[in-house]
């Protein structure tokens, strides 16, 4: 009765990369190519795996790499809010990762490791320049001070009401989402979205798992009284149950 | 709070493991302490069900971006490219 689809959602895109004959006569003709044949011991000083040709490392990257695409820009469209940035965090996510990748192990967690990288990449380059006002004053809520907030309000909750939310757009979602202070939206995004475990999370975040825990919480309890109001809003719960946990309007 | 009843465990405990429960956290033995306690309470299993169903509703409605076509081949060809001026500055720096 509670199980939770662990669907991946992760894109077959593998066959895209199968270019790697194209992709060496490319890298062949460029320009810049007077380096003469990519498989030159002499590589190895620029940090190229000295086993690796870069050829290889391309095609490997293409195959390996590429495939999170769509999660790597679904995760940008959470953090940035607006397609363009998203685009550009995503293909400097990509570069960094390109440019790090001969000192990526095979057999460690890619997936992580780019989810990684695109969170540096957005504190330094969005939050920056951002400068929003940071809310990190509530991560410290111990699980039971959450929990007894949560018990005093869950009179008000029906299975009815979780069906109503159900009923939501995927719009509204990604709004209340949107509306979650951006710790909490992305601790709670890879986790519910992705299915990254709080480890992966609190690497990926470079945050302790315990304040992964807190985020997830916060986050998850604002996110719902947000999805409430929207179910009330669209009328797909009587107001009269939306405010009776407390929050009254 | 709880539905009135003596639980083995206390409803405040389960409900601290909520999303330990449902994010696949949760160690063997409190999964079972969880999974009877929520077969004897209505309250706690309402709740767990409403925390699930925002979970699942942010899994699915998070599910539909897609990277549009042109930023995968604007990537890719940024790559080749700056893999060919890695190779030729392995000769000049």
């Amino acid at each position: 009765m509670l199980l939770i689809a662990a669907t991946d959602g992760g894109p077959s895109t593998l066959n895209r990369t199968g270019g790697a004959v194209g992709l060496g006569s490319l890298a062949m003709t460029g320009d810049a190519a007077d380096g003469g044949p990519a498989v030159m011991p002499e590589d190895s000083t620029t940090d190229a795996a000295p086993e690796e040709s870069t050829e290889a490392r391309v095609a490997r990257f293409e195959r390996d790499a590429m495939q999170y695409l769509d999660q790597l820009y679904g995760a940008a469209m959470r953090m940035t809010r607006n397609p363009a940035d998203a685009e550009d965090l995503v293909q400097e996510t990509y570069l960094k990762a390109f440019a790090a990748f001969t000192s990526f192990t095979d057999g460690t967690n890619l997936k992580a490791w780019l989810f990684r990288i695109l969170t540096n990449t957005y504190i330094n380059i969005y939050r920056k320049k951002q400068r929003q006002p940071y809310q990190t004053g509530t991560d410290d809520l111990s699980d039971w001070q959450i929990a007894e907030a949560e018990s005093h309000t869950s009179r008000g909750l029906r299975s009815a009401e979780a069906e109503a939310l159900d009923r939501l757009a995927d719009t509204d979602v990604v709004e209340a989402l949107a509306a979650v202070p951006e710790d909490f939206r992305m601790a709670v995004y890879l986790a519910d979205v992705e299915g990254f475990s709080y480890k992966e999370i609190a690497e990926i975040m470079d945050t302790p798992v315990g304040t992964v825990m807190s985020r997830l919480h916060r986050g998850r309890k604002l996110l719902r009284e947000l999805l409430e109001d929207y179910a009330v809003e669209r009328g797909l719960i009587p107001a009269a149950v939306g405010t009776e946990g407390g929050d009254g309007q | 709070m709880s539905c009135g009843n003596p639980h083995e465990t206390d409803c405040r405990e389960v409900l601290a493991l909520v999303y330990d429960f449902l994010d696949g956290e949760a160690d063997d033995a409190d999964r079972a302490r969880i999974a009877q306690h929520l077969d004897e309470c209505g309250p706690c299993l309402r709740q767990f069900g409403l925390e699930q169903a925002v979970k699942s509703l942010v899994h699915r409605s998070c599910q539909c971006e897609q990277a549009p076509e042109r930023l995968r081949v604007q990537i890719v060809a940024r790559i080749r490219q700056v893999s060919i001026t890695y190779r030729s500055s392995g000769s000049s720096d």
